[in-house]
C-alpha cells in the first residue's frame, strides 16, 4: 500500500511514449500528491490531470450511477451491437490490453489502436519492407548523427535529449522540419522542408546514399544530410511522419542507408503504451491494428478496418473507448458519427468523450493508482507503479466485468 | 484419475520400447495403479509416448512478434475460429500466440523451450506465454553479447557466476544462451561480425566469454547445460569454428543448437560442403555434448535470430522483408522471412546435412530433433521430418527431387539404410529432450512423471501417425480427444532456481546505471501475472 514517505517513493510517468521510470513521487500524509521529483512539465501536467478531483466511478448518460446497473448498461450495449468499436488502449496497461482484445473477440467487433491515428502510421510500411530500430540505450550509446525528421520532441518528449544524452561532442542533431520548433534550436543543423515535401525529400537521400546520379542538382542542405549519414558509423532517425507513403519512403531510406553504415529508426509515439497496445493485439491475432473480430476469427485491414473509417462509412453502432479521447482526436465526420452511438468509456480523466459517453467508468490511472506493464515507445517492457490509492477500480477489472456480463457469446447472438 | 489401457508404449527413459502396457495417471502425475473406478482411455493398437518436449523453438518475444506483424499475407491464409474452448487467432510459419499453443497441444507436444531472449524483454516474452495455452514454457537468456557481463569478464570474473544467476532470477529464465558471441555486439556497432573465436571485442574474445560464460554455467549446476549458437552460422567453411568452440568447451557439458547451420565446409565466400560426417563423428566421441538438429524443410519458413549479422546476408539473398533490432547492452535481432527450394544448391544441401546428422548419429540422447522453429520450417513440419527418418523409401524419393549437385556433395547417396524405430523417434522428440533440460519430470512415463502423455493411432505413413494424435493428456487432463482440442488450460512457466551471493546487485547497480535506458529497480520481474504459475527447477544437483 502506498503510504507517506517524506523521502518519496519511485515511480514511473506514463506521460509520453518515454516512460522515465526514474520519477520519485512524494506523498503527503493524507495519501495525496505532495512532490514530483525529475518529471519535465509534461510528466508534472500528466500526473495533476490524474490526482485533479474526477467525477464519479460510475455515469449513466453524464449521472451518477451504481457501479453495478453501469456494468450491466455497458454489457448491454455491447452485447446489443452488431458493429462495435473498441478504441483507444494506448495509454492503459498491457494486462488491461489483454482483456480489451478479449472482450472485442467476444463481442465480435473491430478493434482499433488509437496509436496509428495520434503518431502517424507505419504499419504497411513495415508490412512491406520491414524496419531497423533500436532501443533508446543503443541511440544514446552510438549514434554519431541522430535526425529527427517532422517531431518536436522538446515539446512532445521532454527529457528525450537529456535520455540521449544530446548534444555531445563528436555526435550531431539535425532536426528536418517545416519550421523553426523548440528541437530545431537545440539542433547542429536545421533542414527547413514543407510537409509536403516529404516524399521527395526522402526519396532525393535515397538516391543520394545510393549515389545515384539525380538532376537537376540536389539543394545542398539535402547533400548535407545525405553525406553526414553516409560517412557515420552508426546514426539514427526519430520521427513522426504522418502517411503511408511518406512511412513507406523514410522506411526504404533506412534500408538503403543500413547497406551502407549502421542505421536505426524509431518512431516518437506519444502515448506511453502505444506500442503495447499493437503489441498485444499482434500477439494475440497477428496483426497491431484495425482488427475485425466479425467473422469469428481476426482479419486485418488498415484502410478498411480502422477506426476512423467504420465509423465514417456509418458502421460502427456502439463503441468502447479506453484510455482515449477520440472526440478530440478523430477526422470531423468520424466523430460526428461517434457522437451519434452510444459510447462505453473507461478513463482516469474527465474527456469529451467521456462527457458524451451513454456510459462513463472513471478509473484508476495506470502508473498512479495501479501498477501494470507498458511497452516504451522502443518497445522495450517497463513497470509502471502505483504510488497513490484510489478506491476506484482498475481498466482491467472493469473490462473483465463487462465481459462477464455479457451473457451470451456472439455466436448464440447471431 | 485416468487409466490408458493396453497401448503399446515407448518410455526409452525407463527401458520401455512398444510393450503393450497400461499407463496410470492420477492428481497430474503418472502412477503405479489406479482404482478399477478411473476413467478409460482404450488404446488398444494405438502407440503411447510421453508428451513431446522441444529443445529450442522461437515461439514468444519482441522477436517473434516482430515476425508476426510482418507477414499479414501468411495470417490471411490461416484464419483460426473462436470456439467454445478456443480464443481466435491466425497460423502460418508465426502463429499467434493461442493459436501456438493449440498448434502444439494437437501435434502431441505439451513442453517448448523459447531459445532466444533478450533479458530486458523478459516481461514480454513471458506475458506472451501466458497468452500460450496448454503447453508449459522455459526461456533461455540471451548471454554472448552482453556489455555489462563482458565486463565482467575482463574485471571480476569472480562474479561472473552470481550475476548470471541474478539474471535468471530477475527475469523468471531457464538456462542461458550464446548466439555468435563478440559477433552481434560489432554488428550494432557499425554493421560488423567477428570470423574467429580470437577476434577482439570490447577487451574480450568470443573464445573467452564461451570459456567463461560455459565455466560459470557449469559452477552454477543449471540443469541444462550452457546452449551455444556458434559464430559463423551459415558460412561455408563454418565446421572449424564449431569444432573450434567445442573444442573450447574443454570437456564441459554444452548443447549445440541447430547444428545443421554449423556443420559446412568448403571456402568462406564459396560454396559450402557437408562437413556433417565430421560433426557427427565429434559428437559421437564426446558425451558430455549434445546438439539439436535445425533440419530445414522445404517450403516456407521465416528465419528469426538474435544473430543480426546473419540476417543481413539474407536481405541480400532474398531482397525482401528485413527486420533489424538492436537491444541495449545484450543482443541484436534479426527477422527474414524465407522459402528453403528443393531445386536450390544450398537449400538442397542444408536438407541433406541435417539429415546426414541424423543418420549418422550414434547416440539419439544427444542428439535430438529441431528446425529451430520457424528458422528451418514449422513446428508443423515435424511429422514430415519424422517420416523422412523414419521410411527409407519415402527418403529416397524426396532425395531425387531436390538439387543433385547438393545431395552428391553428401552421402546419403550411399543409400543410408537407417530408419528410425519408434523407440528412437521417442528419444529424439521427448526423451532426449527432456533429459538435456534436465526436466526430470518431463519425456518418460514413469511414476512421479508429470502426466503429459501423446497416444498415436499406429499407422503405416508416420507423418500422417505423427501429425495427428489421437489424444493428448496434459498435467492429467486431457486435452485432445479423437483429435479435437476439448480444452486449453494455462500451462506452467519452467524456471530455474540458482543461488546467488546478493553483493552482486550492487556491482550490477553499477553497471545498470552506467549502460541501460531502465532503471536497476525497474528491470526485475515482479508481477505475479506473470510468473505464476510456475515450477522451479532447483540448480545444482548433479547432472
Amino acid at each position: 500500500m502506498p503510504s507517506h514517505d517524506p523521502a518519496g517513493v519511485p515511480a514511473t510517468c506514463a506521460g509520453c511514449g518515454l516512460v522515465c521510470d526514474d520519477i520519485t513521487v512524494v506523498v503527503g500524509e493524507r495519501g495525496g500528491l505532495e512532490q514530483l521529483i525529475r518529471t519535465c512539465p509534461l510528466g508534472d501536467a500528466w500526473f495533476a490531470e490524474r490526482v485533479a478531483p474526477a467525477p464519479a466511478v460510475a455515469r449513466l448518460d453524464g449521472r451518477e450511477a451504481e457501479l453495478d446497473r453501469a456494468l450491466d448498461e455497458a454489457a448491454a450495449i455491447l452485447a446489443r451491437a452488431r458493429a462495435p468499436l473498441v478504441y483507444g488502449l494506448g495509454q492503459t496497461t498491457c494486462e488491461a490490453q489483454r482483456s480489451a482484445v478479449a472482450l472485442a473477440e467476444a463481442i465480435g467487433g473491430v478493434i482499433d489502436p488509437a496509436g496509428p491515428l495520434l503518431d502517424g502510421a507505419s504499419g504497411l510500411a513495415y508490412q512491406t519492407l520491414g524496419a531497423s530500430t533500436a532501443t533508446l540505450g543503443e541511440i544514446r550509446d552510438r549514434a554519431e548523427v541522430v535526425v529527427v525528421w517532422r517531431a518536436d520532441p522538446v515539446a512532445t518528449h521532454p527529457r528525450l535529449f537529456e535520455r540521449l544524452e544530446l548534444p555531445a561532442a563528436g555526435r550531431e542533431l539535425v532536426v528536418v522540419d517545416e519550421r523553426r520548433t523548440a528541437t530545431a534550436a537545440r539542433a547542429d543543423a536545421f533542414l527547413e522542408l514543407p510537409a509536403e515535401r516529404d516524399v521527395e525529400a526522402l526519396w532525393t537521400l535515397r538516391a543520394l546514399v545510393r549515389e545515384v546520379p539525380i538532376e537537376p542538382a540536389v539543394e545542398p542542405p539535402l547533400g548535407e544530410l545525405a553525406a553526414r549519414l553516409r560517412a557515420c558509423r552508426n546514426g539514427a532517425i526519430l520521427h513522426r511522419v504522418r502517411g503511408h507513403v511518406e512511412a513507406l519512403a523514410l522506411h526504404a531510406l533506412v534500408r538503403d542507408l543500413c547497406r551502407v553504415t549502421h542505421v536505426v529508426a524509431v518512431m516518437l509515439r506519444r502515448e506511453a503504451n502505444a506500442a503495447g497496445a499493437e503489441d498485444v493485439l499482434a500477439w494475440q491475432t497477428g496483426y497491431p491494428a484495425a482488427v475485425s473480430f466479425a467473422r469469428g476469427h481476426p482479419r486485418a485491414s488498415p484502410g478498411e478496418l480502422s477506426a476512423a473509417t467504420v465509423l465514417e462509412r456509418g458502421e460502427a453502432d456502439a463503441a468502447l473507448v479506453v484510455g482515449s479521447d477520440p472526440l478530440e482526436d478523430l477526422p470531423p465526420a468520424a466523430a460526428a458519427r461517434l457522437r451519434a452511438i452510444p459510447i462505453v468509456s473507461l478513463d482516469p480523466r474527465d474527456t469529451a468523450t467521456a462527457a458524451a459517453a451513454r456510459v462513463a467508468f472513471t478509473t484508476a490511472a495506470p502508473g498512479v493508482h495501479r501498477a501494470g506493464v507498458v511497452h516504451r515507445l522502443d518497445g522495450v517492457p517497463v513497470p509502471l507503479r502505483a504510488p497513490l490509492a484510489t478506491s476506484r477500480p482498475g481498466d482491467d477489472e472493469v473490462l473483465a466485468a463487462i465481459a462477464g456480463r455479457l451473457a451470451r457469446p456472439r455466436e448464440a447472438l447471431a | 484419475m485416468l487409466r490408458i489401457v493396453s497401448g503399446s508404449v515407448y518410455d526409452p527413459a525407463n527401458g520401455v520400447a512398444g510393450e503393450v502396457r497400461d499407463v496410470c495417471l492420477s492428481e497430474g502425475k503418472v502412477v503405479e495403479d489406479v482404482p478399477a473406478h478411473a476413467a478409460r482411455i482404450d488404446a488398444r493398437g494405438m502407440v503411447v509416448m510421453p508428451g513431446g518436449v522441444d529443445i529450442h523453438a522461437h515461439i514468444a518475444g519482441p522477436k517473434v512478434n516482430a515476425a508476426r506483424r510482418l507477414a499479414p499475407e501468411e495470417h490471411r491464409g490461416d484464419a483460426v475460429d473462436r470456439s467454445a474452448v478456443m480464443r481466435s487467432g491466425t497460423g502460418g510459419t508465426v502463429p499467434s500466440t493461442f493459436v501456438t499453443g493449440y498448434r502444439y497441444a494437437l501435434l502431441g507436444y505439451t513442453t517448448v523451450v523459447e531459445a532466444a531472449t533478450p533479458p530486458l524483454a523478459a516481461r514480454h516474452v513471458l506475458a506472451e506465454l501466458r497468452d500460450t495455452p496448454i503447453i508449459d514454457a522455459a526461456f533461455l537468456l540471451l548471454m554472448g553479447n552482453n556489455l555489462a557481463l563482458f565486463d565482467l569478464i575482463r574485471r571480476d570474473p569472480a562474479r561472473l557466476r552470481d550475476a548470471i544467476a541474478w539474471w535468471l532470477e530477475a527475469t523468471g529464465g531457464y538456462g542461458v544462451k550464446l548466439v555468435n558471441p563478440g559477433g552481434v555486439e560489432l554488428w550494432k556497432r557499425a554493421n560488423g561480425n567477428v570470423t574467429s573465436l580470437d577476434d577482439e571485442v570490447a577487451g574480450v574474445t568470443p573464445r573467452r566469454v564461451i570459456e567463461a560464460i560455459a565455466g560459470a554455467v557449469h559452477e552454477l549446476g543449471l540443469p541444462h547445460p550452457v546452449h551455444v549458437h556458434c559464430n559463423n552460422l551459415g558460412v561455408a567453411g563454418n565446421w572449424r569454428t564449431t569444432l573450434d568452440t567445442l573444442d573450447t568447451l574443454e570437456g564441459r557439458r554444452a548443447h549445440l543448437a541447430h547444428i545443421q547451420f554449423h556443420a559446412y565446409g568448403g571456402r568462406p565466400g564459396g560454396r559450402p560442403r557437408s562437413r556433417a560426417p565430421a560433426i557427427a563423428e565429434y559428437l559421437g566421441a564426446h558425451p558430455e555434448l549434445s546438439a539439436d538438429v535445425g533440419q530445414v524443410m522445404f517450403g516456407p519458413a521465416t528465419t528469426m535470430t538474435a544473430d543480426a549479422p546473419v540476417s543481413a546476408l539474407l536481405r541480400d539473398v532474398t531482397g525482401g522483408k528485413w527486420v533489424n533490432a538492436d537491444t541495449e547492452v545484450e543482443t541484436g535481432c534479426g527477422i527474414v522471412p524465407f522459402t528453403y527450394r528443393e531445386k536450390n544448391y544450398v537449400h538442397a544441401l542444408q536438407w541433406g546435412i541435417g539429415l546426414e546428422l541424423f543418420l549418422l548419429s550414434r547416440d539419439p540422447w544427444r542428439l535430438v530433433l529441431s528446425t529451430d522453429h520457424p528458422n528451418g520450417g514449422s513446428f508443423l513440419s515435424y511429422p514430415r521430418l519424422i517420416r523422412l527418418l523414419m521410411d527409407r523409401e519415402f527418403r529416397n524419393e524426396q532425395l531425387r527431387r531436390a538439387n543433385k549437385r547438393a545431395i552428391r556433395r553428401t552421402v546419403l547417396l550411399d543409400d543410408l539404410e537407417r530408419e528410425y524405430t519408434l523407440e528412437e523417434i521417442a528419444i529424439v522428440t521427448r526423451a532426449g529432450p527432456a533429459r538435456l533440460l534436465g526436466l526430470r519430470d518431463k519425456g518418460h512415463l514413469g511414476p512421479g512423471a508429470d502426466a503429459d502423455v501423446t497416444i498415436y493411432d499406429e499407422r503405416a505413413d508416420r507423418e500422417e501417425m505423427f501429425a495427428t494424435p489421437r489424444h493428448v493428456i496434459k498435467g492429467g487432463r486431457p486435452v485432445v480427444r479423437d483429435g479435437e482440442l476439448v480444452e486449453a488450460h494455462a500451462g506452467e512457466l519452467l524456471r530455474v532456481t540458482a543461488a546467488y551471493d546478493d553483493a552482486v546487485e550492487e556491482v550490477l547497480r553499477a553497471q545498470f546505471e552506467e549502460r541501460y535506458t531502465v532503471q536497476f529497480d525497474s528491470y526485475p520481474v515482479r508481477e505475479p501475472w506473470l510468473l505464476e504459475p510456475a515450477r522451479r527447477i532447483p540448480a545444482g544437483r548433479p547432472a
